[in-house]
């Protein structure tokens, strides 16, 4: 007999010191089931979302211990649980669940409800996750770009041929837009912060690891097998961005093919997009703008556009074609994608209406700085905040000697 | 007394029982079967609860009950075609098979020892070969051989007729339609295992190493294909570990979304079984919950005091092919690790499934039939109404008895 993983003297040692006194959150309880719509109650703790998850670790796994922790109301230790965002959703947990209780909805309404917790501002979050909110948080970015263009005095000028840069000077765009991300990237601190304080202080909680740091090595087993060198925090952020930046982790998903795909189609296009960005901006600086159709940089903007358009249309396809088997959808998740899907749509109209001289293409621009503005300014508010605290819990996990 | 006639459909332990029943209180009952013997799923067994015997002394028992009982007719390789009527007047229609091999034969063997066509032996579940004409097993009853009709090449061939010395072969024997009218009927159709090739993920039929519990019955019994001795089917050597698999295919939504309720105890009984025959052998149970009651508790603290044996708590759901080796992967739920587990014999277990999944009669969810339902006049008994172990189906079995000659 071989036991690949661990010797049974070890996991009855383990099992002996996983007891504690729990109090349950009632309002958390429901509004999970609500968000994932999921029969929490109805999981009878049987592990093979576990087993059939690729991404799910050796020690601790997720999800079965994230279920038990849901359906019993502990909030506390799910917000500090950096294992839900080891999870991409792909769906196999929830499709091979023999009671239908969708374990990847769940973690899909945990990831939120954490977003929500740390974000600072919360009520931003609050605001965001609900439709009937959506004039007051638009009506925010679109007053402060009026605003930009009154100070500017441009706000009535249409020259003619097509020019942007006559209604929202360059200068003027570059320094609002860095300011705006660093109202963002402040933003993000703030609640990366209090993300990685909530998960030192559950992992101190969690019962059987040690208070020290020091001590964690010489109980761990994985964690002995680990050098110091691998546990140098900018060894692990260059590991975990290259794992990001690979989709590796997506690729082991077996129930939604499709996803990996699309998200990478998405993700590589925006990352397109970004280096294009700076050299536009360079080009901008030099004079030498707006480039040409034909040049490269511009042709591979217009690619990773259109890569990006694909992409979330395959997403939000699948989310209605879908819609209970893999992945429960709210406002919390249309709003990311659609808003996405918008910001692209508005700057493939945008550039048109330059190109065949429109003047709608000013109304066109205007909106699409609009959404540029409501995705950049809360990012760290909505799921685009995934990125960031997914690439943290990965740090995180690492750190601690979980891989 | 007005004597009351009642069919009984399905001859396995259940239905033996309420026939015998009936006629022992001096009523008449006909037992009709599909097989050629009587004695259904728990022949096939090698021990069966509470006591742990073989089943054949129980078996016995009760041929002999039949043997001395004039008011209890058997009518084996058989089924009932139609039925109409209401209570008191059942008119049915019974088909009989082609009586290849009628009364006269005294099981001397020799038709096998000549027959040239080998068959799957379905009383092992097909895990060995036998002979086109077969005696089903050594106590099977009646005690007769028998001739696979599909099997059987009939004319082309012969042999049996040449070697039988007793005039009991006919190959041209055709079947035979018996119409007869019952005052009341009692289903006791029992139950098949679950189709474990339903669950893509254990792999079952893709490896000869991963079998079933009813399979593991067969490898168990002395009268088994192995005569009793505990094999990997791939090589015929002895397994140094085996992984019993519980809820393979039960309390599952997409398979059988109820618990069989016996499959924790028949493990139990396969741990011990194992452990008691191989001596050198690491057993793993990995269970969602165990659910051993009654007296079987008793049983638990033996196989948990059984140093061959470790339970683990968590669902197997996976078993990974790699280089012709099994590997079984599990959460263990009490220590928070996935496990992955090398292991030389799965074993399988099953739930019961309903045989009558196609009636029309009124059925519950999962094709159980449902007594309060049914018409008047037609009961059903036991596996055919609940998933139940051998005495409580007995239970079962009586009190329908009673209610098939009151009403």
């Amino acid at each position: 007999m071989q036991l690949i993983t661990m010797m049974p003297e070890t996991r009855n040692e383990k099992r002996e010191t996983r007891s504690k006194i729990l109090l349950p959150d009632i309002q958390f309880i429901k509004r999970v089931k609500k968000e994932s719509n999921s029969d929490l109650k109805a999981c009878m703790q049987c592990g093979n979302c576990t087993v059939v998850c690729n991404l799910s670790p050796e020690e601790n796994p997720f999800p079965r211990k994230e279920m038990i922790w849901a359906a019993w109301g502990q909030k506390g230790m799910l917000i500090a649980d950096p294992d839900i965002w080891l999870c991409h959703q792909c769906g196999d947990c929830t499709s091979n669940c023999p009671r239908g209780v969708k374990p990847g909805n769940v973690l899909a309404s945990l990831r939120s409800q954490t977003i929500e917790y740390y974000a600072n501002p919360s009520f931003l979050v609050k605001w965001l996750k609900k439709w009937w909110m959506l004039p007051v948080t638009v009506t925010i970015p679109m007053i402060i770009i009026h605003l930009i263009l009154i100070i500017a005095g441009t706000l009535t000028i249409t020259p003619d041929p097509v020019n942007y840069s006559a209604m929202f000077p360059h200068a003027l765009l570059n320094s609002s837009f860095s300011i705006l991300a660093l109202l963002m990237i402040v933003g993000i601190v703030f609640s990366i912060r209090s993300f990685w304080k909530g998960m030192v202080k559950g992992y101190r909680l969690s019962g059987f690891e040690p208070e020290s740091q020091s001590s964690v090595k010489e109980r761990s087993p994985i964690k002995s097998g680990m050098t110091e060198k691998a546990t140098s925090i900018i060894k692990t952020i260059w590991q975990v961005k290259k794992e990001l930046l690979a989709h590796k982790k997506f690729k082991d998903c077996e129930t939604n093919k499709f996803r990996h795909l699309a998200h990478a189609m998405v993700f590589y296009g925006f990352v397109a997009l970004i280096v294009v960005t700076l050299f536009a901006i360079l080009s901008a600086i030099l004079g030498n703008y707006p480039m040409p159709f034909l040049n490269p940089v511009k042709i591979v903007g217009n690619l990773a556009g259109l890569s990006i358009v694909v992409g979330l249309l395959i997403l939000i396809f699948q989310r209605l074609i879908k819609k209970d088997a893999v992945s429960s959808s709210n406002f919390f998740d249309w709003s990311f994608l659609i808003s996405i899907l918008l910001l692209v749509i508005t700057g493939f109209f945008t550039e048109y209406a330059r190109l065949v001289n429109d003047h709608l293409g000013y109304y066109w621009y205007l909106f699409h700085l609009i959404i540029m503005w409501y995705v950049i300014l809360y990012l760290p508010y909505t799921k685009f905040g995934h990125m960031v605290y997914r690439f943290v819990a990965m740090v995180f996990v690492i750190q601690t000697g979980r891989k | 007394m007005q004597q009351k006639h009642v069919l009984v459909i399905g001859g396995g332990i259940s239905g033996m029982t309420t026939a015998i029943e009936i006629a022992e209180v001096g009523h008449e009952a006909l037992l009709v079967e599909s097989k050629p013997y009587i004695g259904g799923k728990v022949v096939q067994f090698s021990q069966y609860f509470p006591k742990l015997c073989p089943p054949q002394c129980g078996l016995e028992i009760n041929f002999n009950r039949i043997r001395n009982n004039s008011r209890v007719k058997i009518l084996t390789s058989a089924r009932v075609n139609s039925m109409e009527g209401s209570k008191g007047n059942f008119k049915v229609q019974i088909m009989k098979k082609a009586e290849l091999i009628n009364s006269k034969c005294t099981a001397c063997g020799k038709c096998a020892d000549v027959c040239p066509v080998e068959r799957d032996n379905t009383f092992n579940y097909g895990l060995d070969k036998n002979k086109a004409a077969y005696l089903p097993h050594e106590m099977s009853f009646p005690f007769s051989y028998t001739i696979d009709e599909s099997a059987c090449l009939r004319n082309e061939c012969k042999k049996c007729l040449d070697v039988c010395e007793y005039d009991a072969i006919n190959l041209d024997a055709r079947e035979e339609l018996i119409e007869k009218t019952f005052h009341s009927i009692v289903y006791s159709t029992g139950w098949e295992p679950y189709d474990a090739g339903e669950i893509a993920l254990l792999n079952y039929g893709n490896h000869p190493d991963i079998i079933t519990n009813v399979e593991f019955e067969r490898y168990a019994a002395a009268n088994g294909p192995t005569a009793g001795h505990i094999i990997k089917p791939s090589d015929q050597s002895a397994p140094k570990t085996i992984v019993f698999i519980q809820c393979a295919g039960s309390r599952d939504e997409k398979h059988l979304s109820y618990c069989s309720s016996v499959c924790c105890s028949a493990s139990l009984k396969h741990a011990l079984i194992a452990s008691e025959k191989l001596k050198q052998v690491k057993i793993l149970i990995f269970y969602i919950d165990l659910r051993v009651s009654g007296r079987n508790e008793d049983f638990l603290k033996q196989v948990e005091e059984d140093e061959n044996v470790e339970l683990i708590k968590g669902k197997a759901g996976k078993i990974n092919i790699n280089n012709n080796k099994l590997f079984v992967e599990a959460e263990d739920i009490l220590s928070g690790i996935k496990t992955k587990t090398e292991s030389d014999l799965v074993v399988l277990a099953t739930g019961i499934q309903p045989s009558l999944l196609n009636s029309k009669l009124p059925k519950d969810d999962y094709g159980f039939l449902l007594n309060d339902k049914l018409p008047e006049g037609i009961f059903a008994s036991a596996c055919a109404s609940k998933p139940l172990d051998v005495s409580a189906s007995l239970k079962d079995a009586t009190a329908i008895s009673l209610k098939a000659i009151q009403n």
